[in-house]
């Protein structure tokens, strides 16, 4: 017995070493392929690559790049908590990425950091406009998502049967606030100039105009971006109130609202935001009357194209309208063609600056 | 000639075949590993598709094992690489003198990673010695890092006060958040468990309202971040900011914890009465033991080193909170239960478990990006260990390991139900 016994020990250890010994062959055989190519690498936020949302759509644009240009190779790193950034960004630095593209406003004072030290090094950042030093190389991209929700607004007031349309957020910040604020202009315009009386419950404008910093209005919020149960009672209390499209700016919470949706029966639907509904969650297509979409794949997609073909321009990208930034897609649902072209009147409106977008501009209605 | 009777002349030997906690814990790390290569070889893509024409030619099977062996040792090395040394940089910069920084990143961000995981598993480890389940580190730890930060960022004095009053704020935030259960459990009797696991939830809310309301979010900041700590308040890097290393002074704060939770455990009367009360509740109160105070007591401390760790966690790393402030998978009070488990509650064996799940957290992250394998692997690993260690009969099983008596970890595990 106890020979049996240290024999099964030395086996192991024996297994130890030969694994130990693959280890180093391994160590010279991988590391050849990466040859004289430009990399271009994304830093997630805690949402990961698989988020069905922003970091998805960052990532997606690192791979349609890759597809047309193919000498772009592309990876990533998430992060788990806000102490990851500056270490996530700063492996990208010593790995020699042609470009390292990082997600979200939370990434700001580490992308801004990282930049101020490694002055060539070119990033682009989504979402966010970071204060960095003269000779830095960043591309901010930012978004006018209150045009997007413009249309989107009257996309609802044009759709709704029972006249009230809802819309909520995670959480009271610009980046989510700009969607709901320019919803409820959109409605807000339908009603004045097609003379209806559609309500809009979740979101009360602020007196000021909202810009792309400051949108501090009040209004109903789930408290974070991944509680479903939250919004789908947010939404059934909405639903409860007469509302019958309902447009939730709080990322995969929205899924709660597709829930309450399904459970509410016929005639009840959902305006998706990001990223367009029907493909992200194409089960769940028949529930989306339309999306209210942000244009992080082109733009992140234009920046790496830009960076490997050395035409790279540091400053700030505004997506909108008139550069396919932000807009609004249809769902599952069928649109009347008549409310499709009061949409690209309107559009037409926005991008030629005679119509405004700011819900202060158009009568509420009580 | 029974294996429990070993002769001296097998002395050397006998000690990878004995079941001491340290040996198991070895072939749980290795069995760890193990679990990892499995899901390596079944989730690669490239490793499947190998697999998949092993039929197609006579070298098929050769191919798909050498893939295989390529891709689980190319994971397994990064994450060395990552986390450790790479040798060749560091032969690199023996020989010419040159890149130490880039030679010293991987070990400054384990360090960096483990400094507040130490802090808080050690809080942890405190209060199950005492029989206590301090499922709410991660709250303390919170409420720890937003006073401290609040104090740190809003009031401006010199380092020398403003640093070591910041830290103490931290901890009077944790302790603030632990002496609540503590209490009710020492008086109403109400269990821990829930009161604590509960009061994370309440933390989370504290935390999303301040960085969100006026005197504490950032001026000029419409989103979830709060104020930037003073530099007189920041824990420094150790080799100055051009270094590029972010291991800071907060190693140093670690190590008086360390110290401070061996005196106490080992060599004060009030610890013996933690360990006694732990040990068996009946008998600390027959022997004239307060409970009561010892409850409170355990409370407070692992509340307080729960709170230091939060404040340290941003007081050397990222120096604001912003709304995501050790949720999720970033919460290292939750990590400190394993990690506390892992270092069966003593101080130094915790010290080698965070530094264990750092490097393993770390090592992951270089894995990632240079292999697509994701980081969670590393948290598998991490799993599988824990689960191997707290069940020593089953690696007991598979190694053939001898008997031999021990304290087992059903220390840390009676407090349930009591």
């Amino acid at each position: 017995m106890g020979s049996i016994r240290r024999l099964t020990t030395v086996l192991g250890a024996s297994a130890l070493v030969l694994g130990t010994l693959t280890v180093s062959v391994a160590a010279t055989s991988v590391s050849a392929s990466a040859a004289s190519k430009f990399k271009a690498c994304v830093v997630t936020d805690t949402g990961g690559i698989n988020d069905k949302s922003f970091n998805a759509s960052a990532y997606a644009g690192l791979k349609d790049a890759a597809k047309k240009d193919s000498k772009i190779s592309y990876t990533y790193l998430s992060s788990t908590s806000s102490t990851d950034y500056a270490p996530n960004i700063a492996k990208f630095v010593t790995e020699g990425c042609g470009i390292i593209v990082t997600v979200g406003f939370l990434m700001d004072a580490a992308t801004a950091a990282a930049a101020n030290a490694h002055p060539s090094q070119k990033f682009a950042i989504v979402d966010d406009a970071p204060k960095v030093k003269a000779g830095t190389h960043v591309d901010a991209l930012q978004y006018e998502t209150d045009q997007g929700g413009f249309l989107g607004g009257i996309l609802a007031a044009g759709a709704s049967k029972k006249g009230t349309v809802a819309t909520y957020g995670g959480q009271n910040f610009s980046a989510v606030t700009l969607y709901m604020n320019g919803f409820v202009g959109g409605v807000r315009y339908y009603d004045k100039t097609y003379g209806k009386k559609v309500k809009v419950l979740g979101w009360t404008p602020p007196k000021t105009a909202c810009s792309l910093a400051a949108c501090a209005g009040t209004g109903t919020f789930v408290g974070n971006f991944t509680d479903q149960t939250a919004g789908k009672s947010d939404t059934t209390t909405f639903f409860s109130e007469g509302a019958d499209i309902v447009f939730p700016v709080a990322g995969s919470v929205g899924l709660g609202s597709v829930a309450a949706a399904k459970l509410a029966g016929a005639g009840h639907s959902i305006m998706w935001v990001d990223s367009n509904g029907c493909v992200s969650d194409a089960a769940d297509c028949k529930y989306f009357i339309g999306t209210v979409a942000k244009g992080v794949e082109p733009s992140v997609e234009a920046a790496v194209l830009s960076a490997a073909q050395g035409t790279f321009k540091a400053g700030t990208y505004i997506g909108t309208l008139a550069n396919n930034g932000t807009a609004v897609e249809y769902g599952g649902i069928k649109v009347s063609a008549k409310l499709k072209s009061e949409i690209a009147k309107a559009k037409a409106g926005i991008i030629a600056g005679t119509i405004s977008v700011n819900p202060n501009s158009y009568p509420a209605v009580k | 000639m029974s294996d429990h009777d070993v002769s001296p002349r097998h002395a050397w030997w006998s000690r990878f075949t004995s079941s001491s906690p340290t040996v198991v814990t070895a072939y749980a790390f290795i069995l760890g590993l193990v679990v990892g290569v499995v899901i390596i070889a079944t989730t690669t893509p490239a490793v499947l598709d190998a697999w998949r024409g092993i039929f197609h030619g006579w070298d098929g099977l050769p191919h798909a094992l050498n893939i295989t062996f390529n891709n689980v040792g190319a994971a397994y090395r990064d994450m060395f690489t990552g986390s450790v040394v790479d040798p060749q940089g560091f032969w690199h910069s023996l020989t010419t003198g040159k890149g130490w920084p880039n030679t010293l990143t991987p070990l400054s961000e384990t360090l960096t990673y483990a400094t507040p995981l130490i802090i808080v598993s050690i809080g942890v480890g405190i209060a199950f010695q005492t029989g206590l389940f301090n499922i709410g580190a991660n709250g303390q730890a919170v409420i720890g890092g937003i006073a401290g930060t609040a104090f740190g960022s809003m009031l401006h004095m010199p380092t020398i006060i403003h640093l070591p009053l910041t830290l103490l704020m931290g901890i009077a935030g944790g302790m603030l958040v632990g002496a609540v259960p503590g209490l009710l459990k020492a008086y109403t009797g109400a269990h821990e468990v829930i009161v604590t696991l509960m009061f994370n939830y309440v933390t989370y809310s504290v935390l999303l309202f301040m960085v969100l309301s006026t005197p504490f979010q950032q001026p000029g900041q419409a989103n979830d971040i709060g104020r930037t700590l003073d530099p007189s308040a920041i824990l420094a890097p150790l080799f100055g900011t051009t270094s590029g290393l972010r291991i800071s002074y907060g190693i140093f704060v670690a190590a008086i914890v360390v110290v401070f939770a061996w005196w106490l455990l080992d060599r004060s009367s009030l610890g013996f009465d933690f360990r006694i009360t732990g040990a068996n509740p009946s008998a600390a109160r027959a022997s004239g033991i307060n409970a009561k105070r010892v409850i409170v007591l355990a409370f407070l401390i692992s509340g307080g080193l729960a709170g230091l760790a939060g404040v340290v966690q941003v007081a050397s790393t990222t120096h604001y909170i912003d709304g995501g402030f050790l949720i999720g998978s970033a919460g290292i009070g939750f990590t400190a239960i394993t990690v506390a488990l892992l270092g069966r509650n003593r101080p130094m064996g915790i010290v080698w478990a965070a530094l264990l799940f750092a490097a393993l957290g770390v090592g992951g992250r270089n894995m990632q990006s240079l292999t697509g394998i994701p980081l969670d692997l590393a948290t598998v690993i991490q799993s599988a260990i824990v689960l191997f260690v707290a069940t020593p009969v089953l690696v007991k099983e598979i190694f053939k390991l001898r008997h031999v008596t021990t304290n087992s970890l059903q220390l840390a595990t009676t407090g349930w139900g009591s």
